[in-house]
């Protein structure tokens, strides 16, 4: 084990996966002598070449379409947007190309491309800096979308989703990326992205689902909680959104009989949303309260420190949960 | 094209309100006033003060979608005190210190939005300047900056194709200071000079030395014309960043050797020779030209910090988001 931070977890996932696959590639903007927009490349043009760590000039359009062609020629390209706002301009390439190429090739071709995606706010550079994606693409079939916390799962899943042959967007919350966490120094096997729900908490009186700096906030949350009314609580970080574990979440529901979901994407047409429909169509019966959730205001994000209007707070997670647990 | 020593000497203090606008950004940063990360224009300044020149000179109107690293211009559409007072996340800023410098949005002023994510705007600007002339707006146009980096987007090809096909009035700009964040120009495009692209599309594309301001300001004196008669065209000026891509970058995929010697190829100090040489300038006028561009900005930052920061309520107000009550929530 050694002690890492999100940032370390992400580089050391390349290197393995890089050393282990010489047909992963890696495609972005500053990956040559500034290691990638936010270091995470460190070291790997070094090690591995200019043509395996491609540089690329500020063009996401292109070179998002660029990576699904070359996972057509036989490649597993890492692609990064410095924002994953800036996904955007390459909604094309993934979302009417690449999740359908599968489908359209007769179950025959697949696109395992890995779409990386540091999102959400912490960095006090408003509207089209600090926007959280995922529900953006959870609506469109054959994308898989993983999303983990700590550096150990962000280690792990991003090493599945680089290996999965579906195209799949990874993504991580910048807010968390000095995070710091146990880090195994070998991993025995990576993960499956079937089944990674993972119970972080148990507790007997709520089950909350929780991603991203949502769920280091509903871990803060929870604790004043449970010392100040005695209650206890079921945590569980996903760690996958799609393939979702929906049976970790529900044998908890099924166990606590009430749900909170929180994360920091705008609550309406939230991925949150989708978890609670699951759950009531699934545990209906064991539901003794309404579920509740605890997200971002559907607003536009602000510039500087304003930003903390829009985003849940510790004190937003504790009020969402005192509601659940009555 | 001649420009009178007023001219000059007016062009002379916006090379230097420019210089004490990027020092004070960086000052107000480290000093914890500003908050995300603010590009500044230090080392490009010939560049904001040639601009600048040409909108003053010309009867043309101008709208611009101006964005980082051009914050002279910005301030100069929007008011050096809004402009301020924006950076700082203060009410009195232009869009109420909530959507920030990097958002900055002031139609009235000609401000078209800025934008964070790079690469649209000079499409955007092309249907701004398409609603110009098919209303018969003369002598206006649309100017449409980016940088060396941004200009590689697919949209902005895109761009100087409708333009061209339209034959709209646009100018479209761009301020290659030879890197973007740590990609130096070489590795961006196999073009020596980047106005070339205009070729492709039939427009004419002029390259000039950034670091003069009156080959900037006569550069775009000329695109502003060709625009207004519906000749779409490229302007590039060749200059130099000297702070990191934001400030406090480390700048370690860079040779850091020029700062050695800024002086050497700092535009102000060379502008100051050239106007000495014309006998137009004295080490008193460059004093006084200093102190007055400094005070004015300090008492703007002065004035700003003292304004409130907006207030929850203002932040989510439902009719920032929406333009009618027919939402009736957020
Ligand atoms: C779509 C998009 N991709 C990436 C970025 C991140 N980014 C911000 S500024 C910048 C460099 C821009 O370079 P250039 O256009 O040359 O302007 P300069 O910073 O040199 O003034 C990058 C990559 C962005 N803002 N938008």
């Amino acid at each position: 084990m050694s002690e890492m931070s999100v940032m370390k977890a992400l580089n050391l996932a390349m290197f393995e996966e890089m050393a282990s696959d010489e047909k992963v590639i890696c495609i972005g903007e500053d990956l040559g002598k500034q290691g990638g927009c936010w270091g995470t490349f460190t070291g790997l043009q070094d090690k591995f070449g200019i043509n395996r760590v491609l540089e690329f000039p500020i063009l996401e359009a292109g070179y998002t379409l660029f990576s699904v062609g070359a996972a057509l020629g036989g490649y597993r390209p890492i692609v990064e947007y410095m924002f994953a706002d800036f996904v955007t301009l390459g909604f094309e390439g993934i979302v009417d190309i690449a999740a359908k190429i599968h489908f359209n090739s007769g179950g025959v071709d697949s696109c395992p491309v890995t779409f990386v995606l540091p999102q959400g706010g912490g960095g006090k550079s408003g509207a089209h800096h600090s926007q959280s994606v995922e529900a953006w693409f959870a609506n469109v079939p054959g994308l898989k979308i993983v999303a983990p916390t700590t550096p150990a799962d962000i280690r792990a899943y991003y090493r599945a989703a680089i290996r999965d042959d579906d195209p799949t967007l990874f993504i991580y919350q910048r807010a968390t990326m000095g995070l710091t966490g146990e880090v195994p120094d070998v991993l025995d096997e990576v993960p499956s992205l079937a089944k990674a729900g993972k119970v972080v908490k148990t507790g007997a009186d709520l089950t909350i689902v929780a991603y991203h700096r949502a769920l280091v906030n509903v871990m803060a949350a929870a604790a004043i909680v449970e010392e100040e009314t005695g209650k206890t609580i079921e945590i569980i970080d996903p760690r996958v959104l799609i393939p979702f574990d929906k049976e970790c979440v529900f044998d908890s529901v099924k166990k606590t009989g009430r749900l909170m979901v929180a994360h920091e994407a705008p609550e309406r047409g939230g991925f949150g949303a989708q978890i609670v429909s699951w759950v009531v169509e699934n545990c209906m019966n064991e539901l003794e309260a309404a579920p509740v959730r605890v997200a971002g205001v559907n607003s536009i994000i602000p510039f500087g420190d304003l930003e903390k209007y829009l985003y849940p707070s510790v004190e937003d997670m504790k009020a969402g949960i005192l509601k659940a647990l009555i | 094209m001649n420009f009178s020593n007023e001219e000059l000497l007016e062009m002379y203090s916006d090379i230097v309100k420019s210089r004490v606008l990027g020092e004070k950004i960086v000052e107000y940063i480290y000093s914890g006033k500003i908050a995300g990360a603010i590009h500044p224009c230090l080392g490009q300044e010939a560049v904001s003060a040639g601009i600048l020149t040409a909108f003053k000179k010309s009867d043309i109107k101008t709208f611009g979608t101006e964005t980082h690293r051009a914050q002279t211009v910005m301030a100069h559409r929007v008011g050096w005190k809004p402009f301020i007072a924006e950076l700082l996340g203060r009410t009195g800023g232009c869009n109420d210190g909530i959507s920030g410098e990097y958002h900055i949005h002031d139609l009235k002023n000609g401000q078209l939005p800025a934008a964070g994510a790079l690469g649209g705007t000079w499409a955007e600007i092309s249907g701004f300047a398409w609603a110009l002339k098919n209303d018969g707006k003369k002598r206006q146009i649309g100017f449409a900056p980016y940088g060396d980096g941004a200009i590689s987007q697919g949209a902005t090809y895109e761009a100087m194709n409708i333009a061209a096909l339209f034959q709209l009035p646009v100018l479209f700009f761009i301020e290659n200071n030879g890197i973007a964040m740590s990609t130096p120009v070489e590795k961006q495009s196999p073009l020596e000079n980047l106005a070339d692209r205009a070729a492709a599309f039939n427009m004419q594309g002029v390259t000039v030395d950034g670091d003069d301001p009156v080959a900037v300001a006569e550069a775009v004196l000329n695109g502003m014309e060709l625009a207004a008669n519906n000749e779409p065209n490229v302007v590039e000026v060749k200059t130099m960043r000297w702070e990191g891509h934001y400030v406090g970058d480390p700048q370690k995929y860079r040779d850091l050797s020029y700062k050695n010697d800024l002086d050497s190829i700092c535009p102000v100090i060379r502008f100051e020779k050239r106007l000495k040489a014309l006998g137009i300038l004295d080490d008193e006028t460059i004093k006084a030209v200093r102190e007055a561009q400094t005070k004015e900005i300090v008492d703007g930052f002065d004035e700003g910090l003292v304004q409130n920061v907006a207030t929850k309520e203002q932040v989510l107000d439902y009719s920032r988001v929406y333009s009618n009550n027919a939402g009736g929530e957020l």
